[in-house]
């Protein structure tokens, strides 16, 4: 470590206080108060000295910085793509490249939905198909790559609507709402050659890219010897374009791009960019953001780093299978999704059940996780409920922040909760906001 | 003592890079005769801007450094939301990625087809975002606003009585807001007095049409009150600010400018109603609520900007040298905007080259041959930026023909200050031998960011 944060301590009382006050949404409490931070680790790594030197030769020229240029070199060599616009984050780039290949009426299937992507999605005019593989949704299943594709399930929709309605298939790497389970080459390959046949893009949400490229270093035939750089440059080849969020895999507090390799839409989100974000040599960012995010980019595919990276949510994820905790299997790359379903079986998903376990984690520790379940799935365009398999908390781990002491505070914490869990009661939502409901929503107690 | 000093000494310098006049007639012409898509490396004094280019005080960079990054309820935001409250009055603050953000937000919850927002003048992006939410926008700047040459001391005003007379005849229903941009930009950077904006207010409250200020440059617009409305000479700048602030119903900010940041911008506002909608769509495209798309370091250095930026030292520094500049060119002949605005020097291109008729750019032509000469990063605020074509596919040119020399904050000395007036002086005497330009390739939004143009032959 070369700089320290604070942090604070708080008593039982004020985390009683002030969890009230947030109406048990764990979105809504001040970070003053929270212990240990797990609600995501978007935007939360730690930045190396390299990339706090980088901040400051930032090129705060309005238009053609420095720092630009320097970034689209990185992603030209470090992914591949051919042409590169920054935005302010990854929903910026998901806006509008959703804008730009969504017509009304279209489809879009992906390897489970995740909350930003299918809203951009489904405001452009598209509906979302889900084309995991089924044991995605299965907590349990110890598969390896819980992030492929059931090409059957996408062969259907082909057949079904005709290859021409399918805007794009969206593949993300480590899928973030199965638990951060990675896609494996072998999969992405089919489905490349089947798309191919049929005419459609692969559009790659590779925020989390190198985290899949490292469990397929560790798990995939063929690929033990391969570093994580090469694997991700080859993730990268077999799709059409990506849209980005930094602020995870590229260890930065802020930033996001789109890359593509076609020159048309290339051409076509310049031109938007400049409208939602800002000149599209920067994107909404200032110059410094884009020398982190390049100097980042190096950093994230190092397989050291990585290999620290994954293997401290591991050890998290081994410490709470010895307390007897349910936990989606395999451990994911960027933290640990407990099951709630199974933590607290006597609290339907009407009652919130991983909300409800967000909630007394942060009670107990002042450790702050966040709900990946009903609550995150909000409503389908007709305004039911979506009901997901999967009633999740997570406890997402930002990069190079907390020790394995944290850890060990982390496990023991929710162990205590997970002692007391037949005491715990469910919550009624007060108030539930339009779009993504999870951020704003709050609840009271049942 | 004449001489006005920085209220400020250098912390932290970044070289400029030297090139030739062939060099630079290369690189122009690889940049297709668009200043915008020239690498910044290539320009020895940036004058494209003043947005986002300022420099930070070593005070933001402790900000910076003390930024929390927690993805909700950072302390950051607290400390941000707090300034912004104390200098506006108004009880919500919202941030935003940048300035434009917040008005794409606002203006895809009160725009769409048949609406009309008004304004002195609305600026390029406000435009842009304004229209591409299927709406349209009427700009009333004051009679005096219209003429560069003749000095006044609020050109930046709106004209109440066609306000008013708009009003009538669009209705009510169909003016979703009223918008008073200070200072204002595309008019010269000219203020706007506190009698207008009170006038304006009185009017908009009359018909129950929401009045937002676009507050980008408040504080330079707040200075030249001081200096020059009765009866506020002595009234400290804060309280000048806070009393502007108190007759609308809300602001967009785009903190690039007069808060000193790098990056960031934010929506503030009374109406609790409307905040909830501009949240919802917030979080859609920018950002949670407590970060909206920025880091928690921008949030910080913002709230330290915004308080530095209202010291009346700095405010007379500032106003002083744009002064200045223009003065040593108004003494060499060359045709501005007067009088001096508060972040820029518009140079009147209609009136510098004559030759150049408006379908071939003069602007344009002038921010090339300035960049030719002399390494001068400037920007054409005319028919590139504003013009439209009507159904013969005819230019519909601008009212009018500017170059800006827009002066970052606390970036450049008096020294570049000086070298930027002989340049210019040098290319007024060669000003016959430039021509014009023709576009070769535009987009239909914002076409000045990325058109592609060349010599007429």
């Amino acid at each position: 470590m070369k700089m320290v944060e604070l942090l604070k301590m708080t008593t039982p009382a004020q985390r009683k206080k002030a969890l009230t006050a947030a109406g048990y949404n764990t979105f809504l409490l001040k970070s003053e108060d929270v212990y240990i931070d797990l609600l995501t680790d978007s935007g939360t790594s730690a930045m190396s000295d390299r990339q706090w030197a980088g901040m400051m030769m930032g090129d705060e020229a309005y238009a053609g910085s420095k720092n630009f240029y320097h970034l689209e070199d990185v992603v030209k060599s470090v992914y591949g793509y051919k042409y590169l616009v920054p935005t302010h984050q990854g929903r910026g780039a998901e806006n509008i490249l959703s804008k730009i290949l969504i017509k009304k009426g279209n489809i879009v299937p992906g390897n489970m939905y995740f909350t930003t992507t299918r809203l951009h999605q489904e405001l452009a005019g598209g509906r979302f198909e889900d084309i995991i593989i089924d044991e995605a949704h299965d907590p349990d299943n110890e598969f390896p790559f819980k992030g492929n594709v059931d090409l059957s399930k996408l062969d259907k929709l082909v057949k079904k609507y005709g290859a021409k309605k399918i805007a794009y298939v969206s593949i993300a790497t480590s899928v973030n709402m199965a638990g951060g389970q990675p896609i494996s080459l072998k999969n992405l390959k089919e489905l490349r050659a089947y798309t191919k046949k049929h005419g459609i893009l692969i559009i790659h949400d590779m925020t989390r890219v190198a985290e899949n490229a490292y469990f397929i270093q560790q798990k995939e035939k063929d690929y033990g010897n391969k570093s994580v750089k090469a694997i991700v440059k080859e993730i990268c080849s077999l799709t059409d374009g990506a849209t980005m969020s930094a602020k995870k895999d590229a260890l930065v507090n802020i930033g996001g791009f789109l890359t593509i390799n076609d020159w048309n839409i290339f051409e076509e989100a310049r031109n938007m960019v400049v409208v939602y974000e800002g000149l599209h040599t920067y994107g909404g960012l200032a110059g410094r953001d884009m020398e982190a995010m390049a100097i980042g980019i190096k950093e994230s595919v190092d397989d050291d780093h990585i290999r620290a990276r994954v293997g401290q949510v591991i050890y998290l994820g081994e410490k709470m299978k010895d307390y007897g905790i349910p936990i989606v299997r395999p451990t994911g790359s960027h933290g640990i999704f407990v099951d709630a379903k199974k933590f607290l079986p006597h609290i339907p998903q009407t009652a919130y059940t991983a909300q409800t376990l967000a909630a007394e984690v942060y009670l107990d520790s002042g450790v702050r996780t966040m709900e990946r379940g009903i609550v995150s799935a909000g409503r389908k365009p007709n305004g039911e409920n979506y009901f997901p398999k999967l009633e999740l908390v997570r406890f997402t781990i930002p990069r190079r922040v907390y020790t394995q002491a944290h850890m060990d505070v982390i496990a023991e914490s929710t162990a205590r909760v997970f002692e007391r869990r037949h005491q715990i009661k469910g919550l009624k939502m007060v108030y539930e906001p339009k779009y993504l409901r999870f951020f704003q929503a709050r609840f009271e107690k049942l | 003592m004449r001489t006005i000093i920085e209220p400020f000494k250098i912390k932290s310098v970044e070289p400029i890079y030297f090139n030739t006049r062939e060099e630079r007639e290369t690189i122009l012409s690889n940049a297709f005769y668009n200043p915008f898509l020239i690498k910044a490396n290539d320009v020895l004094i940036d004058l494209l801007t003043d947005s986002g280019t300022s420099a930070m005080s070593s005070n933001q960079w402790a900000g910076i450094m003390k930024g929390d990054e927690s993805y909700a309820g950072s302390p950051s935001f607290f400390r941000f939301e707090k300034v912004i409250k104390e200098i506006t009055g108004y009880p919500i603050a919202i941030p935003t990625h940048q300035g434009r953000a917040a008005e794409k937000i606002l203006f895809s919850i009160l725009g769409g087809a048949g609406k009309y927002f008004i304004s002195n003048t609305l600026f390029d992006t406000t435009r842009a975002n304004i229209e591409f939410s299927g709406a349209a926008g009427i700009d009333l700047p004051c009679e005096e606003g219209k003429h560069p040459s003749i000095p006044a001391p609020f050109k930046g005003n709106m004209d109440v009585a066609t306000l008013k007379r708009t009003i009538a005849e669009i209705g009510v229903a169909n003016i979703p807001m009223v918008i008073m941009t200070v200072t204002n930009n595309s008019g010269g950077g000219q203020p706007v007095s506190m009698q207008n904006i009170k006038e304006v207010s009185a009017v908009c409250k009359e018909n129950n049409i929401p009045f937002f200020i676009d507050a980008c440059r408040f504080a330079e617009n707040c200075y030249f009150i001081k200096l020059r409305e009765a009866g506020y000479a002595n009234i400290p700048v804060p309280q000048i600010a806070a009393e502007l602030f108190s007759y609308a119903d809300g602001c967009t900010m785009s903190a690039k400018k007069d808060a000193f940041a790098n990056i960031g911008g934010f929506l503030a506002m009374k109406d609790l109603e409307l905040a909830n909608s501009c949240r919802n769509l917030l979080i859609i495209t920018e950002g949670f609520t407590t970060y909206g798309g920025l880091a928690g370091r921008d949030l910080e250095a913002i709230a330290i900007g915004l308080q530095e930026v209202m010291d009346e030292n700095y405010l007379q520094y500032r106003i002083r040298s744009i002064e200045y500049l223009t003065h040593k060119l108004i003494a060499a002949g060359v045709p501005v905007m007067q009088p001096a605005g508060g972040h820029a020097v518009y140079l009147d291109a209609k009136a510098f080259l004559p030759h150049i008729p408006v379908h071939q750019y003069p602007g344009q032509a002038l921010a090339c041959a300035l960049y030719t000469e002399g390494g001068i990063r400037s920007v054409e605020i005319g028919s590139l930026m504003f013009g439209k074509y009507d159904n013969n596919n005819q230019l519909v040119p601008a009212a009018l023909e500017l170059v800006r020399l827009a002066i970052p904050r606390r970036a450049y000395t008096q020294s570049h200050i000086d070298y930027v007036a002989e340049v210019i002086t040098e290319v007024f005497e060669k000003r016959n031998h430039i021509g014009g330009l023709e576009i070769i390739e535009e987009t239909p939004l914002l076409r000045h960011f990325t058109a592609k143009l060349k010599p007429v032959k």
